[in-house]
């Protein structure tokens, strides 16, 4: 037979010990023990579970047991002292945090002596175990005691953390109110400064928990102030300590409201200042302020933003837990509360392809809830429907964009709060429609795009005029819109190799494209239909145009193409280029790496002070006759065609010819900015180095506002054949 | 130094975060106390005075699309409309208007200050009777929808520190972006997509930069960064495997690199590794969300029309403003798009037209999709710059044209839908269109207004950050009453 004999007698001299302490504890006051010792209190809400259960479980198990002394019994014995020793501990941590924090003192009280009651009772209840084995009803009518005491203690302890009444079983809300809107009769104290507190104070502060022995339910306790001093003192708000408290900041112990607790805003705190500044007082009337009085702008503030931020409504059914809605949660199904005081749910789902019906199934759990479902764009079908149905508080259904046709809507006649349903982008049609007609709560449906006509619609609407039938804009029939213009699928790429194809694209499916590849304009007759890619011979100006039944012919875009020429081994750039425009230097004239005539920043080397003169070296001794220079033409930003180009050519820098040269077009006005090619032709020969000088204008044009200054000549790329 | 010799003294490294979260997890109590008691026993780790994720009280708005028209649009030219100027025209700016306004380096070297009037057309439109020039019909087709502020005001007077206050409250570019608040304050709606996204497009007129601290979230977490769908094959650099890697092995990296991941989160314990975790996560789910997003083949004909036919061109202010509305409608929180060029220093009229006709029917169809689809008065719409121009021209007034600086003094706005009050015009200005005259609305009055109708009470959305705490509003900011149905 084991007794634990030791063991049961080490834990009965601890439990002498502390006892004892308790009843010190008990009767002294802790206030001034150090501040470390309270914080221990904080592990009293959690140790008070293991007394409670033990005590609980003593009751059946005294049922069943015989008090005596047998083996089964000694496990038994053991477990009255671990009893005795959880409620001790417990009693002890409950003083030190009784000494930590300010509480009812009516309710502590009770608490405090019930739960020392238990813990006493407790440790007698061993001694009793023994001396009570012919007297069984004493021994169960000592367990029923301690039960019964320890469950008044806990129920006071409850009363003390979570509120008067939690405990209680009768359904006693949270008092708290709402602002009046301003009236004549508005009374600055009763409707206004009364109500913030109400709201934000009297939860702490009431006739029966008046924490720190403070009481805002009514003038008079105000006045009276607390425990540490008067809450307001006339004409000082420093000492009033009701002002002093909200004005500290939110991580000072002394913050009022504590943490954690609804904090008053900077609106509150300013309107109990202003009103303490004047005194407190209880009967002046909002309508006697100056219209220019602060505080008749910041009771203006507070209760018209108090209006705008009530819910826009409340509902009756109770919170589902916080778990089942984690539950619910995924990435492609969201359930969200309306905000953080509601009761009320809305679920959306995403992504498509990983939506199945059984995913609404799985929100029966908290179908009382939910006030909302955003099914739009999923594969939702008319079956999906069927499972609506437990939603009972469903007000608003989003089904965009599904797999809807609506043949199915009398499910939703089961939903009987439906305000709204969007059906835009849906096989809905008229009949189906028809069937919504019943619901009596709809108030708004949404059909654009559905199969439901203009007329219908205005049939619908004259017959059940009670709901906002929205079918959305009807485009204008007569109004034709411009197409935008087609563009290569690679607008990069503007350097081919010979045979190298190009693909058109226009971006509205269907849109036909018609181009010319010998600088005339098409338009929708003329020019070339474009059906499949094609390759060009040489430099090639491709004009194309958008076309398309119900639309206007685009304007026409154009892409300048170049062929790749002959290889070139290194060019030099003799005459220095601007300081800020020169690219990656001579390279950039030979890289194909092509530049836009809009952003000169960029592959573009730009000449002024000189003229643009290169050389360039080919040892290939192909036979040479052509050059092309890409060149950028862009009149508002000063460049124009070069005056003048002189092509020279020979077997090396030393033994030079004029090979040939060119005077191009100067234009008559501003115009577009564009790529500029222009060719030269010459003898041709097989030279080993050429040199090309283009001249830049020397005086632009009258016409330009820079008339008489020098013009620019942008080059990003030349070209020999 | 040898490689596992290194890993020793990195592990031996410790942070004073590590040590403190593993010394107070080893004291097994002090972990369950730690847990219940979290702000008595380690001090407040709470940097909000509110619960993250959810709406403080019942929402007007679920969404917010802002069409930020980037360079200053001219209020004198959209919204505001002046006669007076136009009788003026030419005469001296009267210095009693103009009250000592400190002016840009543009045009405080000016001899003189000519009153300019518009040379657009005003008409009255819609039952609200707003006033709306020429250069926008559609804008001025859906009136009656709009809620149009005349009198907001800004601090700044360049566009650098103007645009980051309309961002992110403060002109310094070190805070969070609105986009990033709404994002740190409401949580996601959609976890396939950010819920921060930011897209750009170019106009035709004078532009100014948009950079991306204008979509920072500065001392916030980076999640709530903002994230460019640029106009390009790959709306979301990065976002796509690269070639020659399927599905099958971006999910097994993406495993391995989780696996990794956590193991560095175990030895150093900081939390941006899991911020990268779920990003990564998030980005491979996003790899089946955007696609579809940035697909507008399926959209109707009758959408391609109402947009107009540039929607289909990526990259364009209509192509981004189709994409607000799909990306809304996915459920991304605040949807920021930019569109540059409205910078009208000079040649005003022709510039203007330029922008006007590369906004207009896009913006009027952004608001007339979501009302088609229901979706109107849960997502708020805002149109505007970051400041006004002058009533005066800048450089020389000639018959041909003419020109504005830049005036902080008032300027319009409109916002649409989320709980605004549709169809009304908010505040005045004077009859020089110079000063406010009645009910100003500051830019943090707009950001209170705005977390108003999203359901945030813009005092308690805060983060502490070096010692103290910030907010969208700062220290300033009313709601405006006046504009919330």
């Amino acid at each position: 037979m084991r007794t634990y004999k030791l063991h049961n007698q080490i834990i009965a001299s601890l439990l002498m010990l502390l006892q004892a302490l308790m009843m010190v504890m008990a009767i002294v006051s802790l206030e001034s023990i150090p501040g470390w010792t309270k914080q221990i209190g904080h592990l009293h809400p959690i140790l008070l579970h293991l007394p409670i259960a033990f005590i609980l479980l003593l009751l059946p198990a005294s049922m069943i047991l015989k008090n005596d002394e047998s083996d089964e019994n000694q496990l038994f014995i053991l477990f009255l002292h671990y009893n005795a020793l959880a409620a001790t501990i417990t009693a002890l941590l409950g003083l030190l945090a009784a000494a930590a924090n300010e509480y009812d003192q009516e309710l502590l009280f009770n608490h405090k002596w019930l739960s020392i009651a238990t813990a006493l009772l407790s440790h007698l209840l061993i001694y009793l175990f023994h001396w009570s084995k012919s007297r069984r009803s004493l021994w169960i009518s000592a367990v029923v005691i301690t039960s019964l005491i320890m469950m008044i203690g806990s129920h006071f302890g409850g009363s003390l953390t979570h509120g008067e009444g939690y405990l209680n079983f009768s359904n006693t809300k949270k008092v708290s109110t709402v602002f009046k809107p301003l009236t004549d009769s508005t009374k600055i104290y009763n409707d206004v400064v009364q109500t913030v507190l109400i709201n934000k104070c009297l939860e702490c502060h009431n006739d029966k928990k008046s924490k720190g022995g403070l009481n805002l339910n009514n003038y008079a306790a105000f006045l009276k102030g607390g425990k540490t001093g008067a809450a307001f003192v006339s004409g000082d708000l420093e000492k009033s300590l009701f002002i002093q408290r909200i004005s500290l900041d939110l991580d000072d112990k002394k913050h009022m409201p504590p943490k954690g607790k609804s904090q008053l805003t900077s609106d509150e705190i300013f309107l109990f200042k202003e009103w303490a500044v004047r005194n407190a007082d209880t009967t002046t009337k909002f309508h006697q302020l100056d219209l220019k009085d602060t505080l008749r702008s910041i009771i203006e503030k507070i209760v018209q933003s108090s209006l705008s931020s009530k819910p826009s409504k409340s509902y009756t059914f109770e919170k589902a837990s916080e778990d089942k809605i984690a539950s619910l949660n995924s990435p492609f199904r969201r359930v969200m509360p309306l905000d953080i005081h509601s009761p009320a749910l809305i679920i959306k789902f995403y992504l498509k392809e990983k939506f199945s019906p059984k995913l609404i199934e799985e929100c029966k759990s908290i179908s009382k809830q939910v006030v909302e479902i955003n099914l739009s764009t999923m594969p939702a079908d008319d079956k999906t429907l069927e499972m609506l149905s437990g939603f009972e508080n469903l007000e608003k259904l989003n089904l965009n964009g599904t797999a809807i046709t609506g043949a199915a809507f009398k499910q939703l006649q089961a939903n009987k709060k439906l305000e709204e349903i969007q059906l835009a982008n849906t096989q809905v049609n008229y009949e189906a429609a028809l069937l919504l007609a019943n619901i009596a709560s709809l108030k708004s449906v949404y059909l654009w795009n559905s199969k439901v006509s203009d007329k219908e619609i205005k049939n619908l609407q004259s017959k059940f005029p009670k709901i906002k039938w929205d079918i959305g804009y009807i485009s204008d029939k007569n109004e034709l819109l411009k197409l935008t213009p087609p563009s290569p699928t690679n607008t990069e790429k503007m350097i081919l190799d010979p045979g190298e194809n190009i693909t058109l694209k226009h971006p509205l499916p269907g849109a036909q494209i018609r181009y010319t590849i010998d600088g005339s304009k098409p338009d929708s007759i003329t020019g070339i239909l474009y059906t499949k890619p094609f390759s060009i011979s040489g430099l090639t100006q491709i004009n194309a145009v958008g076309t398309s039944i119900g639309w206007l012919t685009s304007n026409v875009s154009s892409f300048t193409y170049f062929l790749k020429g002959h290889k070139i081994d290194s060019a030099t750039i003799i005459n220095p280029p601007a300081e800020k425009y020169r690219a990656n230097g001579e390279k950039a004239l030979i890289d194909l790496n092509k530049g836009t005539p809009n952003n000169l920043n960029l592959n573009w080397i730009g000449f002024r002070e000189q003229t643009m003169k290169a050389g360039f070296h080919l040892s290939e001794g192909k036979i040479i006759s052509k050059v092309i220079l890409s060149l950028a033409d862009n009149t508002g930003s000063y460049v124009f065609p070069p005056e003048k180009i002189i092509v020279k050519g020979g077997i090396d820098k030393q033994h030079l010819k004029t090979l040939g040269s060119l005077i191009p077009v100067q234009p008559k006005a501003q115009r577009n900015s564009s790529i500029l090619p222009v060719t030269v032709d010459f003898t041709p020969g097989a030279y080993k180095y050429l040199e090309i000088e283009a001249i830049n204008v020397q005086k632009l044009p009258k016409w330009h506002p820079g008339k008489k200054e020098k013009g620019w000549v942008f080059v990003d790329e030349v070209f020999f054949y | 130094m040898k490689m596992e010799q290194q890993e020793k003294e990195f592990r031996l490294n410790i942070t004073r975060k590590h040590f403190l979260t593993k010394a107070g997890l080893g004291l097994g109590g002090a972990a369950l106390g730690g847990l219940l008691f979290k702000d008595q026993l380690f001090g407040s780790a709470s940097e909000t005075a509110m619960q993250l994720g959810v709406a403080q009280f019942a929402p007007k708005a679920k969404r917010i699309i802002y069409l930020f028209q980037n360079g200053a649009p001219s209020q004198l030219e959209t919204f505001d409309y002046k006669p007076l100027l136009n009788k003026m025209h030419g005469e001296e700016l009267p210095a009693s208007v103009r009250m000592g306004q400190r002016l840009t380096g543009m045009t405080s070297n000016q001899e003189k200050f000519p009153l300019v009037g518009s040379t657009f057309n005003f008409a009255q439109h819609g039952q609200s009777g707003a006033w709306v020039s020429e250069l926008f019909p559609h804008m001025a087709s859906i009136a009656d929808d709009l809620c149009f502020i005349k009198t907001m005001h800004t601090e700044a007077i360049n566009h650098d520190p103007a645009l980051t206050f309309f961002q992110t409250g403060a002109q310094q570019g070190n805070r969070p972006s609105m986009g990033a608040w709404m994002s740190y304050g409401l949580g996601s709606e959609n976890a396939n997509l950010p819920s921060y996204t930011v897209l750009l497009s170019r106009g035709r007129g004078n532009g100014q930069g948009v950079y991306s601290k204008l979509w920072t979230n500065g001392f916030l977490d980076s999640v709530h960064q903002g994230v460019v769908f640029s106009s390009g094959e790959d709306p979301v650099l990065y976002l796509n495997n690269p070639e020659g890697h399927d599905k099958q092995s971006r999910r097994a990296m993406l495993d391995m690199l989780a696996k990794f991941n956590a193991e560095s989160f175990e030895n150093i314990g900081d939390p941006e590794i899991q911020t990268r975790i779920k990003q990564y996560e998030m980005s491979y789910r996003m790899q089946s969300a955007v696609p579809e997003l940035t697909d507008f083949s399926k959209e109707a004909n009758s959408t391609i029309k109402l947009y107009g036919p540039d929607c289909l061109v990526p990259g364009t202010y209509a192509a981004n403003c189709l994409l607000a509305r799909k990306l809304s409608e996915s459920g991304v929180r605040f949807v920021q798009l930019y569109h540059q060029g409205w910078d009208t220093h000079g040649n005003l009229e022709g510039d203007m037209r330029m922008q006007a006709e590369d906004v207009d029917r896009a913006s009027a169809a952004l608001i007339k999709d979501l009302k088609q689809r229901g979706l109107l008065d849960e997502t708020l719409v805002i149109w505007g710059g970051e400041f006004g121009r002058t009533n005066y021209c800048q450089g020389k007034l000639t018959k041909e044209s003419y020109g504005r600086d830049h005036h902080p003094k008032c300027f319009s706005l409109w916002m649409a839908g989320g709980g605004t009050k549709p169809g009304i015009v908010y505040g005045e200005t004077d009859e020089f269109g110079y000063n406010i005259i009645k009910d100003p609305v500051s830019v943090h009055d707009f950001h209170a207004t705005v977390l108003h109708l999203m359901g945030i009470n813009h005092e308690q959305l805060t983060y502490k950050h070096l010692g103290r705490r910030y907010r969208l509003t700062d220290i300033a900011g009313e709601v405006v009453q006046g504009v919330i149905a």
